[in-house]
């Protein structure tokens, strides 16, 4: 039922809902910058929504005066009639990706949703920055060097007013609506790049980030090569990209003969891992390991070499199996 | 808070408060007395508005202590109190205080704690700049905060002509060291600059004044950012006692004028308004050697000389420090002529770190008032910062800042304009209150904080709240002062027009539509308490003499349907209530101040009968008359 080109359903379902979630944005408050000095005990609140200014803003206009800061004025801002729009299309653009489900969209959403996060909040400290320098000259209190500009987020004393600035609420729903399209299209991304579809959601979590090789899914996982299930974990080899991805073998010699035959460019290999053969099968890199080869080993693809931690450990082997002692570039040759 | 602030400020009951605190009522126009270190209220003692409690403004004998060039005014905004000096001390005789809307000055007598005289101040606008003394209380200042015209029918001008036809002046009141009565000996007349506040210099000093003074611009128009341009406003220094000599060299010009003069007469109990018609004037610009100009930071507000006379304090309001100025430089400056290139308006102009002594930086936001204490530091209220500063006047070095609650005006420390503060207490009297006390809806008291400065941290003690708005406060000690509190009136020095000395000589008589009736109230009756033979159209003049003469035994005297406030008459004491009545019937009267067991006793009957009625004029108490008319 899935295609390369379509999301799996729990990422339309985060998008559909991210979509409806913004579109609430349009009549929240996306920003909140508190004021709060001695005399104001209740402290003063700016809101800024989509489309208006709210809160104490005469109060904030009075006070400002003083230092000859220009008056909040809704009409001002060319943003309030724009925003209200862009934040629809982007409400309706999340359902329709949704619904939609291709792959493609999803990116190009994730791609124009970012820009669009970066420029409203250069935009922002823009205006911050112009209402806290652009201050009278003929202001009655002039302190020098000071500027009125509030933080874009966090904590600043401007005189005797302590300016808090954080997002509202509607602020917070975009910036969860963003965290949970970034995590689709990666998600979404990482699928594409694992030859196995449907893995679970577990498995691609705890695939990505560590180094090291990755756990086989034994009778279920087929091996990159030869395309069989990987059953015998005495012999199943793995190797691991620099970029992470791991690639499972049922035999040393399908490995091998991978990237021999140019299923992987050998420089975007990582590392090489064999199976201790006397210890519970552990995947170790495969450079300093001991090999045996000896036809009575019978591994899947007739390879018939056994991978050891130590010498004592081949020994021991041998005397049962018997055959020879080989390197790892022997393999190679 | 300090812990054990609830001990510290606990005066238990029956006791007495360490200090009498005197605080402005601001727009209320009256003045309040509270204990320190309990915060607890006294009395309020009406001066520049009318009482209906106290039938101050209602009494025809308190009326005319209202009486101005205007006529009747019923309010004012009292903005400063400054006890009266000897020796660049509080010497308890008296309270001074001032008005900021009719410009006036009012004395306060310390044994009656009543309003003893009102003067007006002619040529001024808004007497903020006042009612700032001397060392020896020989003058009291006043000083117009908005610049005007010269009173006259030469006043009228077109407002954009400020800064040729706008002066500012500046009166010396004296006062008589044996009566208190005020005289305006002379006035300056200055350019056109507001004049903010004042103190006088004292020890080295003493013969100088200062008064911080904004708007060197000369705007007449939205002053609070036309007014706020320069970078440097000034503190004018006045050799004051240079003028003295001027003055009575005969220098200056008489000036024709109108203000009125009110005396409170305590033997008759009764006020008299006399309007005065000249008053002299000195024009700075005539003179070399009376006034300098010290420039000072952004809007200057207070202007502070401490204990020792040496150094001058100003808050520019606006500034970003606090300059600290010596009086010996300014003296060298002076004499070296050590002075900017330019006049201002004809005034020298001293260069500013000539007479600069230091600056204190960085001490907090808006900077307002300072007061002394006895170990060399100051203390600064710091309106837009919210905070009271501390710190050492010769290190500039700011020792301790503690926030109030909220946005301070005024502060006071105990004796803090003196020359030997007490410094134990400082109160800072707070413009906005918000949630420091249950809600009162909109309107919300102003309050004031009691700090602790007897360590080296401030540590408050005490909200409390307060009447109108406190500006300025003055603290006298109690003992100095309590035990010349009034108890009685004694009522044989009672030379009062219409007094019954007792009930003998109660009565009641007409003249023309005048009736008056010589009323005495003692526990628990009015005599006469039946009176008949009123008639519409009748003036009716209850003349209350209390002939009680035991100490805090007042009575209250109402009559039903009066236009007017009650009466509360103290032991001795002859107050008048003027009634028209507006209708035929019987109107009780009675005691308002609860006066004994029997107080709701105390009360009479008034018949009021038709115009030209044939009831005869009769009065009794005790005895039952005979049935007239009809």
């Amino acid at each position: 039922m899935k295609t390369q080109d379509s999301i799996i359903r729990l990422h339309r379902a985060i998008l559909i809902i991210c979509g409806l979630a913004l579109a609430t944005v349009i009549v929240l408050p996306i920003w909140r910058i508190e004021l709060d000095a001695a005399q104001y005990p209740e402290g003063l609140e700016l809101l800024i929504y989509s489309y208006k200014l709210d809160g104490q803003v005469e109060v904030i206009n009075g006070l400002n005066h003083y230092i000859g800061m220009r008056t909040l004025h809704a009409d001002d801002f060319i943003e309030f009639t724009v925003l209200p729009y862009l934040i629809g299309i982007y409400a309706l653009a999340f359902v329709l990706v949704g619904a939609l489900g291709r792959r493609k969209l999803l990116h190009i959403l994730f791609s124009a949703f970012l820009l669009f996060g970066i420029v409203s909040m250069v935009d922002f400290w823009r205006w911050l920055y112009e209402y806290g320098h652009d201050l009278d000259p003929a202001a009655p209190i002039k302190v020098p060097g000071m500027a009125y500009q509030p933080p874009l987020i966090g904590f600043k004393q401007l005189l005797n007013f302590g300016a808090f600035s954080i997002p509202g609420i509607g602020g917070w729903i975009f910036i969860a609506c963003g965290v949970l399209l970034t995590y689709c299209a990666y998600a979404e991304w990482r699928i594409t790049r694992i030859p196995i579809l449907g893995l679970a959601l577990a498995f691609s979590l705890q695939a990505c980030g560590s180094d090291g090789p990755k756990p086989i899914n034994f009778g279920n996982d087929q091996c990159a090569h030869c395309r069989m299930t990987v059953s015998d974990a005495r012999f199943a080899s793995q190797l691991v990209t620099t970029k992470g991805r791991a690639y499972s073998f049922d035999d040393v010699q399908c490995m091998v003969a991978f990237v021999k035959s140019g299923g992987i460019a050998r420089e975007e290999v990582a590392r090489y891992y064999l199976p201790d053969y006397s210890n519970e099968n552990k995947l170790l890199p495969a450079d300093g390991l001991f090999l045996l080869k000896s036809e009575s080993l019978k591994s899947p693809m007739r390879g018939d070499i056994a991978a050891f931690a130590n010498e004592t450990d081949l020994e021991k082997v041998r005397k049962i199996h018997g055959g020879q002692r080989i390197t790892w570039e022997d393999l190679w040759k | 808070m300090a812990g054990n602030a609830a001990q510290r400020t606990y005066v238990p009951p029956g006791q007495y408060d360490e200090f009498y605190n005197f605080v402005s009522g601001g727009f209320s126009g009256q003045m309040s007395v509270y204990g320190l270190p309990s915060g607890r209220l006294f009395r309020v003692i009406p001066v520049f508005s009318v009482d209906p409690e106290k039938g101050w403004g209602f009494s025809e004998e308190t009326k005319p202590m209202l009486e101005t060039s205007h006529g009747f005014i019923p309010w004012d905004d009292l903005h400063h109190i400054e006890a009266s000096f000897t020796d660049g001390m509080a010497d308890g005789k008296w309270m001074f205080a001032n008005s900021n809307n009719t410009p006036r000055l009012a004395r306060i007598d310390l044994t009656t704690y009543r309003t003893a005289e009102i003067i007006e101040i002619p040529n001024t606008g808004g007497n903020h700049c006042s009612p700032f003394t001397t060392e020896n209380s020989e003058y009291v200042i006043a000083a117009t905060r908005f610049s005007v015209p010269p009173d006259g029918p030469g006043g009228d001008v077109p407002i954009s002509s400020y800064k040729e036809n706008f002066k500012g002046h500046i009166s010396f009141v004296s006062v008589d060291k044996e009566t208190g009565e005020f005289d305006i000996a002379f006035q300056l007349k200055t350019p056109g600059l507001n004049f903010d506040l004042s103190s006088a210099g004292k020890g080295k000093s003493n013969g100088w004044l200062f008064l911080s003074c904004y708007n060197s611009e000369q705007a007449h128009t939205l002053l609070e950012v036309s007014a706020s341009q320069n970078d440097k406003d000034f503190i004018l220094a006045i050799n004051w006692k240079k003028a003295e000599e001027y003055f009575k060299a005969g220098k200056g010009t008489k000036q024709a004028v109108r203000y009125a003069h009110n005396k409170y007469n305590e033997e008759t109990h009764s006020a008299t308004s006399e309007i005065k018609t000249d008053v002299t004037v000195l024009d700075l610009a005539d003179f070399e050697d009376l006034a300098y100009l010290i420039p000072c930071p952004k809007s200057p507000h207070g202007t502070d000389v401490n204990p020792t006379g040496e150094y001058i304090i100003g808050s520019g309001k606006l500034a970003a420090l606090i300059p600290v100025f010596s009086f010996d430089k300014l003296q060298n400056a002076i004499a070296n002529k050590d002075f900017e290139a330019e006049l201002y308006s004809g005034i020298p102009v001293v260069k500013y770190e000539s007479a600069l002594y230091g600056e204190v930086e960085k001490p907090g936001l808006g900077p307002l008032h300072t007061e002394f204490d006895d170990k060399g530091n100051a203390y600064t209220s710091f309106f837009v910062s919210s905070e009271v500063v501390k710190w050492n006047i010769e290190k500039l070095e700011v020792i301790d800042r503690q926030p109030t609650y909220y946005s301070v005006g005024h502060l006071m420390v105990a004796g803090g304009n003196t020359k030997k503060p007490f410094g134990k207490y400082l109160v800072a009297y707070n413009k906005i209150t918000k949630d420091r006390f249950l809600p009162t809806g909109p309107e919300l008291c102003h309050a004031a904080q009691l700090f602790d400065i007897s360590g080296e941290k401030m540590e408050l003690l005490l909200d409390f709240p307060t009447i109108g708005e406190p500006h300025y406060a003055q603290a006298v000690p109690a003992d100095l002062i309590k035990d010349r509190s009034l108890k009685i009136y004694d009522i044989n020095a009672n030379s009062h027009p219409y007094i019954a000395k007792g009930e003998s000589e109660a009565r009641v008589e007409r003249n023309g539509n005048t009736v008056h009736v010589y009323l005495t109230t003692i526990r628990s009756h009015f005599t006469p308490d039946n009176i008949e033979g009123i008639q519409l159209g009748d003036e009716v003049l209850f003349h209350v003499t209390n002939i009680e003469q035991d100490w805090d035994m007042p009575h209250g005297f109402a009559i039903k349907g009066a236009g007017n406030s009650e009466l509360l008459v103290m032991p001795g004491e002859t107050q008048t209530l003027k009634w028209i009545p507006d209708r035929m019937g019987i109107f009780p009267m009675y005691c308002t101040d609860f006066c004994s067991a029997l107080h709701q006793e105390m009360s009479g009957y008034v018949r009021v009968s038709a115009k030209g009625s044939n009831v005869p004029l009769t009065f009794s108490t005790g005895t039952s008359q005979a049935a007239a008319g009809e």
